[in-house]
């Protein structure tokens, strides 16, 4: 009945052994460096050179590069399309049919943009895969991260798959006495109306539970909070993450005073 | 030594006219085992809260009487200490998944991170709780992909391992099949022996005559019995306040109706008591013959 949680893929690969938020401060340097710094190239370059084979380090590369094309490839083919022909201000025709031109600027532009989302999307995937969500929330309510932020996004994480399954369960019990659940776009919104209250009725009732519940396992004492994992933080790290700061501040840079 | 002591407890949930509880007092020994009777509304579930502290600390409404477990006044202590006096275990083992962990060892130590106990013992208990509880092959699973009952025996496992003095249980069985609901009788009886003391508000009568050191019968939010399982799961008027009776005193009732139960025996409660009655009925037709 549960399905997969995450993105998490369960690997020993040094990836996996990193710091959580060295990954997060990694992942975040390199797509400020994308949609900052300079040259037409260097997006494609973060992705090919650095986040691809990391990828591989992670032992995660094939998941990675098939989910990657699965997420970007229509959201690309439409961008190429639309920004070659009608980016505005394109001068340079490299060629043309029937009413249509396709012009230099505009697949520059399309270029560079796809190659910065490229970039952002990866990196994320490329943490959500080496990262335990628990890991990664772990670390971060050790860095101040206050306990309930955390607790409610641990709890979606889990809750969703558990929703989904409660509003299957309420259809297949309201189908099987007759509610027409098929044809016209318009039926089927009508349909869905009478799932909305006992999905959400009942949730509020399992909330006022579930509050009892952590509460009876001492969430809200008062004494300072242990936890059963540790998660290691090696110097090597640390300076790691000073680097990416100041390859944020040279990215910065360039685009400042270029 | 009483490790509860109610004196007139009268409870009223807030925007409702009618208390749930009225003048109910009683006292629980250190290691006894009170089992909890009543039909739905009877105000077993409130009784379970009371004793956790839920009631006033986190329903309000109006409290009326004295309640003190420990030794303590129920109103004076505050919520998040008392969870570790008063452990509470309640029907949905669902709802208990604390979902913010993703592992059922994780699950279990949930409450130890959050109370601050330093790591090595806290991986001692859990996993001292988790043989107790009969879950140790479970460590790694997601506390979700279990059945009820073991989902159910991981929420009792996440309250034992924090120690409370008095163990709390309201209808722990109510959504168990009947392999489920052995299994976590058979982690209860194991806590009894072991000298817990423990509450359990449960409508299965064969498991709390077994089971139970004393049973309290409760309707319409007072006490309308109170005693061994055999003398109060066999008070005739149980039936005339909705309150089921085990299929042995059933059988044994309808038989005593015809006369073919020993007049000087107490009907039976257990499958030995009914056993052991029909032989001598049985022994005394054959000396006739």
């Amino acid at each position: 009945m549960v399905e997969r949680l995450s993105f998490y893929l369960e690997r020993s690969s040094p990836l996996h052994r990193l710091n959580p938020t060295t990954k997060l401060v990694v992942a975040f340097t390199l797509i400020l460096v994308a949609f900052l710094g300079p040259g037409l190239l260097l997006p494609s370059l973060i992705f090919l050179l650095i986040l691809t084979p990391l990828s591989f380090v992670g032992q995660v590369g094939r998941e990675f590069l098939r989910t990657t094309v699965r997420l970007l490839l229509p959201l690309f083919a439409f961008l190429f399309v639309m920004q070659s022909l009608f980016y505005p201000g394109g001068k340079t025709v490299l060629f043309g049919f029937w009413i249509f031109s396709v012009k230099l600027e505009g697949v520059r532009f399309a270029f560079l943009t796809a190659t910065r989302v490229l970039v952002m999307v990866s990196s994320f995937l490329l943490l959500l895969f080496t990262t335990h969500p628990g890991v990664l929330l772990l670390d971060l309510t050790q860095r101040g991260l206050p306990a309930s932020v955390a607790y409610i996004l641990a709890s979606t994480l889990q809750i969703i798959p558990q929703m989904q399954a409660k509003a299957a369960t309420i259809l297949d019990a309201q189908r099987s006495r007759g509610l027409d659940t098929s044809g016209s776009l318009g039926r089927r919104i009508r349909a869905l109306l009478p799932l909305v209250g006992p999905l959400v009725f009942g949730s509020l009732v399992d909330v006022e539970e579930r509050a009892i519940a952590i509460e009876a396992r001492g969430f809200r004492s008062s004494r300072p909070k242990t936890s059963l994992v540790e998660i290691e933080d090696r110097p090597l790290e640390r300076a790691l993450r000073w680097l990416c700061l100041l390859a944020i501040i040279l990215a910065l840079g360039s685009r400042l005073w270029p | 030594m009483a490790v509860i002591e109610i004196q007139n407890l009268t409870y009223t949930y807030p925007a409702t006219s009618h208390p749930a509880l009225r003048e109910v007092s009683l006292t629980v020994e250190a290691g006894e085992f009170v089992a909890i009777i009543g039909p739905n509304g009877a105000g077993k579930s409130t009784l379970c809260y009371t004793l956790a502290g839920f009631i006033p600390h986190f329903f309000k409404g109006e409290l009326q009487g004295e309640v003190r477990v420990a030794g303590q006044d129920i109103r004076r202590v505050r919520l998040e200490d008392w969870v570790l006096k008063v452990g509470l275990v309640f029907q949905n083992p669902f709802n208990q998944i604390s979902g913010a962990k993703f592992t059922v060892y994780e699950e279990i130590a949930f409450g130890l991170e959050n109370i601050g106990v330093p790591r090595e013992e806290m991986k001692r208990r859990v996993e001292e709780v988790m043989a107790l509880t009969g879950i140790e092959d479970l460590a790694d699973r997601s506390p979700y992909a279990l059945s009820g009952g073991q989902q159910q025996r991981v929420a009792l496992a996440s309250i034992l391992v924090m120690q409370p003095e008095v163990l709390v249980l309201d209808e722990p069985t109510s959504q168990l099949d009947p392999i489920g609901t052995r299994e976590v009788f058979q982690v209860i009886r194991r806590l009894a022996h072991q000298g817990v003391t423990i509450i359990m508000a449960e409508h299965k009568v064969e498991w709390i005559a077994e089971y139970a050191d004393r049973v309290i019968a409760l309707a319409e939010g007072r006490v309308i019995g109170t005693g061994t399982p055999a003398d109060v799961l066999t008070d005739p008027r149980l039936p005339d306040y909705g309150i089921g009776i085990s299929r042995y005193t059933a059988v044994a009732r309808r038989a005593a109706g015809e006369g073919l139960w020993p007049a000087e025996r107490r009907l039976p409660v257990t499958l030995d008591e009914a056993e052991a009655g029909f032989r001598a009925v049985e022994e005394a037709h054959a000396h006739l013959h």
